[in-house]
C-alpha cells in the first residue's frame, strides 16, 4: 500500500470529522431551541386551560395543539378571543397575551387567549435571518426565556411546500412559502396541511364558543406601511375607530385605523370575518427588528428595538412609524397591545351590554412602560407546580 | 405520506453526497460535499 | 464605533477574505465560504455554528428541485431521447430559421417559468436547443449567450417568478397581477435576444448535422420521450387545477416522477445509480454555491452588513436608483442569489411604493433585470452552468462580450418598467 491513500483517508476523516462536530454543535442547538419549555403561570381568572384540539379533533398530538385559556367571569356575558403567536417573530404580541394569561381576572363573560397560534413557527428561526434562538425577559426575581420563533412554520412540521401555493377558497395564488403562514392560510382547511388545519381549528374555536370580537395581535417593520394601527373588517369599522380616537387622546399613544382589504386574502382580519359571526381587528406595532434595513441582528436589538440604520431609514422619509435613538423598546410594544386590547374590551361593553366582556388586573400602556413587562411574568420557582402550563 | 418520499429522497442524495466525497481526490471537493451534505442530515436526523 | 463603521469593517474583511481565498486558488464556492466564516470573526460572532448551518439550509429546497430535475433531464439524455428530438427538429425546420427561432425560444422559455429557475431551463432545454443552434454556424459563446438570456426571462417570466413571489411576500404583497408584467417583457425580450444574437446563422447543412449528431436508439418514439414531460405537466396542472383535492407533492417529487417515467420507458438500459452519482457530482459547483452564498447571507444580516447594503441603496437620490439598477440588481443576484430579493427587493419595493409608483409593475420590472446577474462573478452560477453544458471551449469572458447588447436591452427594458411603472399599472389585471 502507498503512503498516498493513507494520508487522503487520514484528510478524509479530518474534513469529514470537523463537518461532523459543526453539525452537532447546530443541530444540538436548533434541538435545544425547538424544545425550550415556556411555562405560563396561568392567573386568578383563568377557569380552565383547554387544547385546541379539543374543537378540532385531528390536531391532536400535532405541533400546533396548542393550549387555549378560558378565563370565564361569575356574569354571562359575550367572549373575545385574544390570539397571540400567529407569527411568533413577533413577539410583543405573545408577551401581551402572557400578561392576560398570568394576571387578568374577568368578571362579565368569557376571554380565550391563545399565545402561541402557531406553535411550529415558534421553534424554527428563519433562513438566512440571522435570528436569536431565544430571547429574555428580566423579572424581578430573575428572568424567563421565550423560543424565538419565525413567521412560518418549520418544514419538520410540515413538508414539502406546494409548487405554487393556492389559498383556500378563494383560490387566490400566493408565494409557495406562506402555506406556512398562519396569518395567509385563514380560514382554513380541514383537511389542509398543518398551518390549514390551524387555521381551521381557529375558526372552530371562534364559531362554537360563539366569540364577538377577535384581536390578532402582530409587530410590523417600520418600512411597511401598515403600522401602529388597528385593521380593521368591516363589521370592526366603528369599534376600530372608536378605539382608535380614545387611545391617541387619552391612551397615551397614537393609534390609526386601516380598512382590511378585500383583495388580500388569508389574513385573520380578512376571513375570520367572513366566516364568522365574529368581528376581527388585527394590532401591528412597530419591530425594527424585522426591517430589511437593520444592523447588526441580535437580542438587543429585538428587546430595545435600537437600530440605527433604520434611523437612517426614517430621516430619508422611507418609514410609515417614527424613530430615534430610544428605538422601540419591548415594553413600549407590549403596552401599546394590552392597552388596545383594554379600550376594545371597554368600548365592546359599553355599546353591546348583553354581550359584554369585563377584564380587570391588566396593566396599561404606561404602568408596562413604567414597571417592565418582566413585572407581570409569575415567579415559577414559587408557583404551584400542579398549575403551571407549558406552551 | 408526499412526506415520508421526501425524507426518502433527501436520505438518497445524502448517501450519493457521501459516496462521491469518498470517491474525490481533492480536497476543496470534499470539503464542499461536506458542506452540503450538513443540511441533509440534519433534516434526516429532524433536526432543522 | 457606531454601526455604519463597524459594518463597513466586516464588509471589508469579508471582502478582503474573499479576494485572498481566490488568489490562493481557492474555488469561487469555499471563498464565498471563507469571506462568511471571516466576516463572523471580525463582526465578533466567532465561529457560529447555529447561523453557519442554518445558513446552508437558505437554499436547501432548491437544492432538492435542481438534483430531481437535473437528474430527469440526465436519464433523458442516456436514454436518446435528446438525440431523437434534436434530429427531429433539424429535419423539420432545417430551412426556416425564423420559425425554428420562435419554437425554440419558446421550448427555452417553458421550464424556467413553470419552475421559477433558469438552471432548469438550461438543465432541461440547454444542451439540445445548443446543439441546433451550433449547426446553424453560430459560435458557441454566442450560443450560450442565447441560451442564458432566455434561460434568465423564462426565470422570470410567469406563473413562478421567485424574485417577484420573494419579494411581494416580504412586503406582504399578493403575489397578483403579475401575470402579464412579466409575460410582456419576457417573451418580447426572448425573441429579441435570439433574433439578435442569431441574425448571422445560416440554414442548417442538414446531412452532415445529422451524421454529426448522436444516433437516437431505433427503437425511440415522440411517445417515449413526451411521456415523462408528460407526466411532469399532468403533475404540476393537476396542483394547480385541484389544489384542495390532489395531494402537495412539491417540484422535487414531480421531477422524480418524470425522472422515474423517463427510466422506465428508455429503450436503452440505464446504470440508475451511477447516472444520479454522475449527476451530483455534475451539479457540485451549483448546489456548492447555493449552500455557501446561504451561508454569506446568514452571516451577513447577523453582522449588519446585510442592513448597511440596504440603507445604503434605499438612501441614495431616486434617480440615482432608476440610473444604477442595472448594476445594483445583478451585483446583489451575483453575490446574494435569490437572497437578493428579502436584502434589496423588499426595501426597493417599499421605496418605490413609497414614491408613487406602481409596486407591481415595479417589482415585474426588477424582475427582468435581476437573473441577469446570474452570469457575473463571484457566483456566475447559472452562466457557468450554461457555458459548461453548451460546452464553450473559449473564455469566460467570450460569452460575457456575445451576451453584452441584448442584456442591456433586458436591463432598459427593465428600468423603463420600473420609471413608468405608474403609466403600465393597466397590465396588473391579474
Ligand atoms: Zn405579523
Amino acid at each position: 500500500m502507498s503512503p498516498m491513500p493513507t494520508a487522503m483517508t487520514m484528510r478524509k476523516i479530518v474534513i469529514a470529522a470537523l463537518g461532523a462536530a459543526l453539525g452537532a454543535a447546530a443541530g444540538l442547538s436548533f434541538y435545544q431551541s425547538r424544545h425550550l419549555p415556556e411555562p405560563v403561570v396561568p392567573g386568578p381568572g383563568v377557569t380552565a386551560v383547554k387544547k385546541l384540539s379539543d374543537y378540532f379533533g385531528p390536531l391532536e398530538g400535532t405541533a400546533n395543539d396548542v393550549n387555549v385559556y378560558v378565563l370565564e367571569g361569575a356574569e354571562p356575558g359575550g367572549a373575545f378571543l385574544v390570539l397571540c403567536g400567529t407569527h411568533p417573530e413577533e413577539p410583543a404580541g405573545r408577551l401581551a397575551g402572557w400578561i392576560f394569561a398570568e394576571n387578568a381576572s374577568v368578571s362579565k363573560g368569557r376571554l380565550f387567549v391563545i399565545l402561541t397560534a402557531n406553535r411550529s413557527a415558534s421553534t424554527v428561526t428563519r433562513l438566512g435571518g440571522a435570528y436569536p434562538p431565544d430571547y429574555t425577559i428580566v423579572t424581578p426575581w430573575g428572568g424567563r426565556t421565550f423560543r424565538m420563533g419565525d413567521r412560518w412554520s418549520s418544514p419538520l412540521d410540515q413538508w414539502p411546500d406546494p409548487e405554487v401555493y393556492v389559498h383556500y377558497p378563494s383560490r387566490q395564488e400566493l408565494a409557495y412559502i406562506d402555506i406556512r403562514n398562519l396569518n395567509r392560510t385563514f380560514p382554513g382547511r380541514p383537511g389542509g396541511t398543518l398551518t390549514e388545519k390551524t387555521g381551521h381549528a381557529i375558526l372552530e374555536l371562534i364559531r362554537k364558543e360563539r366569540v364577538d370580537v377577535v384581536i390578532d395581535l402582530h409587530e410590523a417593520e417600520l418600512q411597511y406601511p401598515v403600522i401602529s394601527t388597528i385593521v380593521a373588517h368591516e363589521k370592526g369599522a366603528d369599534l376600530a375607530t372608536l378605539t382608535s380616537m380614545m387611545l391617541s387622546s387619552e391612551g397615551g399613544f397614537a393609534m390609526g385605523v386601516e380598512n382590511s382589504p378585500r383583495a388580500l386574502r388569508g389574513l385573520s382580519h380578512r376571513e375570520i370575518g367572513d366566516n364568522s359571526d365574529a368581528v376581527s381587528l388585527l394590532l401591528e406595532a412597530p419591530q425594527p427588528f424585522l426591517d430589511a434595513t437593520r444592523g447588526r441582528t441580535d437580542r438587543a436589538l429585538l428587546l430595545t428595538g435600537r437600530d440605527e440604520f433604520v434611523v437612517r431609514a426614517g430621516k430619508q422619509g422611507l418609514l410609515f412609524e417614527k424613530i430615534d435613538d430610544a428605538g422601540w423598546p419591548i415594553d413600549v410594544r407590549v403596552g401599546r397591545h394590552t392597552s388596545t386590547i383594554l379600550q376594545i374590551l371597554e368600548i365592546w361593553s359599553e355599546d353591546n351590554p348583553g354581550r359584554a366582556v369585563v377584564a380587570g388586573g391588566v396593566p396599561r400602556y404606561d404602568e408596562v412602560i413604567k414597571s417592565g413587562t418582566g413585572a407581570y411574568l409569575k415567579d415559577v420557582k414559587t408557583a404551584d407546580p400542579a398549575k403551571i402550563v407549558y406552551e | 405520506m408526499i412526506t415520508v418520499l421526501y425524507y426518502a429522497l433527501t436520505a438518497f442524495v445524502a448517501v450519493l453526497l457521501v459516496r462521491n466525497f469518498i470517491d474525490r481526490k481533492k480536497w476543496q471537493e470534499e470539503v464542499l460535499y461536506v458542506i452540503v451534505l450538513l443540511p441533509f442530515v440534519l433534516r434526516i436526523l429532524r433536526l432543522k | 464605533m457606531d454601526a455604519t463603521a463597524s459594518a463597513a469593517l466586516v464588509l471589508a474583511v469579508m471582502v478582503a477574505a474573499y479576494i485572498a481565498a481566490r488568489v490562493l486558488k481557492i474555488s469561487t464556492e469555499l471563498s464565498l465560504l471563507a469571506a462568511a466564516l471571516a466576516g463572523a470573526l471580525a463582526g465578533g460572532a466567532g465561529l457560529p455554528a447555529r447561523h453557519i448551518v442554518e445558513g446552508a439550509f437558505t437554499y436547501f429546497d432548491i437544492v432538492l428541485i435542481f438534483v430531481s430535475a437535473t437528474l430527469f433531464m440526465n436519464l433523458l439524455k442516456e436514454s436518446g431521447g435528446a438525440a431523437f428530438v434534436v434530429r427531429a427538429i433539424l429535419r423539420r425546420f432545417h430551412r426556416r430559421k425564423s420559425p425554428l427561432f420562435v419554437l425554440l425560444a419558446v421550448l427555452l422559455l417553458i421550464p424556467g417559468a413553470l419552475t421559477g429557475a433558469g438552471s432548469v431551463t438550461v438543465l432541461i432545454m440547454g444542451g439540445m436547443v445548443a446543439t441546433v443552434l451550433s449547426y446553424m454556424d453560430i459560435p458557441r459563446p454566442r450560443v450560450a449567450a442565447i441560451i442564458f438570456l432566455i434561460a434568465g426571462l423564462s426565470a422570470a417570466a410567469p406563473p413562478v417568478s421567485l424574485w417577484a413571489m420573494l419579494t411581494a411576500a416580504g412586503v406582504n404583497m399578493p403575489y397578483v397581477g403579475f401575470f402579464l408584467p412579466l409575460l410582456v417583457p419576457c417573451v418580447v425580450l426572448s425573441l429579441m435576444t435570439i433574433f439578435i444574437l442569431g441574425r448571422k446563422a445560416r440554414p442548417v447543412d442538414l446531412e452532415k448535422a445529422l451524421e454529426e449528431l448522436p444516433q437516437a436508439p431505433p427503437k425511440m418514439t415522440w411517445l417515449r420521450v413526451a411521456a415523462p414531460f408528460l407526466a411532469f405537466f399532468l403533475l404540476v396542472i393537476a396542483g394547480r387545477a385541484f389544489p384542495f383535492s390532489f395531494p402537495i407533492l412539491g417540484l422535487p417529487l414531480m421531477f422524480m416522477a418524470a425522472a422515474l417515467a423517463a427510466f422506465l420507458l428508455s429503450p436503452v438500459k440505464i446504470a440508475f445509480l451511477r447516472t444520479s452519482r454522475e449527476t451530483v457530482h455534475q451539479l457540485l459547483p451549483l448546489i456548492g454555491t447555493l449552500t455557501c452564498a446561504g451561508i454569506l447571507v446568514q452571516i451577513m444580516a447577523l453582522t449588519g452588513v446585510r442592513g448597511l447594503i440596504a440603507i445604503t441603496t434605499v438612501t441614495l437620490p431616486v434617480t440615482v436608483v432608476f440610473l444604477t439598477l442595472f448594476l445594483i440588481l445583478p451585483v446583489s443576484e451575483a453575490v446574494l442569489m435569490w437572497g437578493a430579493a428579502p436584502v434589496l427587493g423588499v426595501p426597493l419595493v417599499l421605496l418605490f411604493n413609497t414614491i408613487g409608483l406602481d409596486p407591481v409593475v415595479a417589482l415585474a420590472g426588477m424582475s427582468v433585470i435581476w437573473p441577469l446577474g446570474d452570469a457575473i462573478p463571484p457566483t456566475a452560477i447559472i452562466g457557468r452552468l450554461t457555458t459548461a453544458t453548451v460546452g464553450v471551449k473559449e473564455p469566460y469572458g467570450q460569452f460575457l462580450k456575445h451576451g453584452l447588447v441584448p442584456a442591456a436591452l433586458i436591463a432598459a427594458a427593465g428600468t423603463l418598467m420600473v420609471v413608468f411603472s405608474k403609466k403600465l399599472s393597466f397590465l396588473t389585471v391579474f
